[in-house]
């Protein structure tokens, strides 16, 4: 090598060093979901005497978990078939209160009842837990059934756990 | 052995021996070139007159960014021995440890290193004591690592925070490289060079529970492949060197 040469890659990878620490990053950023999602679709039968369900969009559901955590309000959800709930990781069991319109009186409440598991995400992520439904129970104002598609509750937001099917006339 | 871990092993066996049948191609292409310039009447017999060369150096690239990063800390030593045929054998080691204070994760980790490999030099040599070198070369290296039990909060906006502990553990990384680098003698004995390293690790599933953020000698252990750089100081002991030119002409 030539002497001009011999040191030009030496300056180069310097540059490049100091380049790369002044880029990296105290953390990396988290870029999956960090708490367990269930997914909730909303269904009823159309007509009494129908026997196939069809996804219902409910003008003005509100979900609201029933936790001693002050202050902690409901979601009002715009018109829609799909909501999205959680599980509490203090507990094997949690409740949510659902209505369907908020113009009614009309409420439910909607028992989980779980097994947890911890689940090293990443270093980004942390810890979160995951969850596979044993069994869901409801009162029956609004809610005709509940059925579960997926008992395995984790970060995967494409996976739809449960079916809400509503009285015909809710 | 899983099909994923299986195409892992092929793939690192072809790569090696592709580089290895390179180096050799470029080698021998020299040799043919310096055969040809001989009187065809001569038959010339070359012999590696490079003699021995120890090399001992260290990364001077971590402490700088032992004091850049805040939150991991590391020291590595390298050596390498010329055998022949621009062969080195090459022996790396080194320690360190990382500290996660996040909010919600919190732990530490220590380390301890070693690589054994070798290094192929492309370079032709200008002369015998001509070490300066661009090389390519492959290592296989392991870690036992130190985990402190680690503590974590699961933040939840509806259901409030919880927290937990993991136990901690003590573990063994294992991990190949594929390196490429070049190094330059600048004072007598003395070099200046630098590593490029593309690093796999082979028993990643031993990190389902807590992957350590920062393995010294690896990187970030929740990656598969992680690429890294070091920047050598070395110095070369030297003995048996030759003369520059020791061709034995056979007259036919």
């Amino acid at each position: 090598m030539t002497k001009t040469n011999k040191y030009l890659p030496l300056i180069l990878f310097a540059l490049c060093v100091i380049g790369w620490v002044a880029c990296t990053q105290e953390r990396d950023p988290c870029l999956t979901p960090k708490i367990a999602i269930l997914n909730v679709e909303t269904q009823h039968l159309p007509t009494d005497t129908a026997t196939v369900f069809v996804d219902t969009a409910l003008p003005a559901a509100v979900f609201t978990p029933i936790t001693t955590i002050p202050n902690i309000a409901g979601t009002l959800y715009p018109p829609q078939a799909l909501f999205t709930l959680s599980l509490s990781p203090d507990s094997t069991v949690c409740k949510w209160s659902f209505t369907a319109d908020t113009a009614t009186n009309k409420f439910d409440t909607i028992t989980f009842y779980y097994q947890k598991s911890l689940k090293f995400l990443s270093n980004a992520c942390g810890y979160t837990y995951f969850y596979n439904i044993d069994s869901v129970q409801s009162t029956h104002n609004i809610i005709d059934s509940i059925h579960i598609l997926n008992a395995s509750v984790t970060n995967n937001v494409n996976t739809n756990q449960l079916q809400i099917c509503i009285h015909t006339h809710f | 052995m899983s099909i994923l871990t299986s195409c892992r092993y092929v793939f690192i066996l072809t790569f090696s021996a592709l580089v290895l049948s390179g180096t050799s191609r470029v080698y021998a292409q020299a040799t043919d070139t310096t055969a040809a310039d001989t009187t065809s009447e001569h038959k010339v017999k070359k012999k590696d007159l490079a003699g021995h060369q120890l090399s001992i150096g260290f990364d001077i690239a971590r402490p700088v960014i032992n004091s850049l990063v805040s939150n991991q800390m590391g020291y590595e030593f390298a050596a390498d021995y010329y055998m022949h045929n621009e062969l080195y054998l090459a022996a790396e080691g080194g320690w360190g440890s990382s500290t996660v204070n996040y909010t919600d994760l919190k732990y530490n980790t220590k380390n301890n290193f070693l690589r054994f490999g070798f290094n192929r030099s492309i370079l032709t040599r200008d002369r015998p004591a001509d070490w300066d070198m661009m090389f390519v070369g492959m290592r296989l290296a392991a870690a036992n690592v130190d985990r402190t039990p680690a503590t974590f909060t699961v933040i939840d906006s509806v259901w409030g925070s919880n927290t937990g502990s993991s136990p901690g553990k003590d573990f063994t990384a294992v991990w190949v490289e594929l390196t490429g680098g070049m190094r330059v003698e600048f004072i007598k004995g003395l070099f200046a060079g630098w590593n490029f390293r593309g690093k796999i690790l082979l028993n990643n599933r031993s990190f389902n529970d807590l992957a350590p953020l920062y393995i010294a000698g690896y990187g970030k252990g929740d990656k598969n492949v992680v690429f890294d750089l070091n920047v050598y100081i070395s110095y070369g002991i030297r003995w048996n060197r030759k003369s520059l030119v020791d061709t034995t002409a056979i007259t036919k």
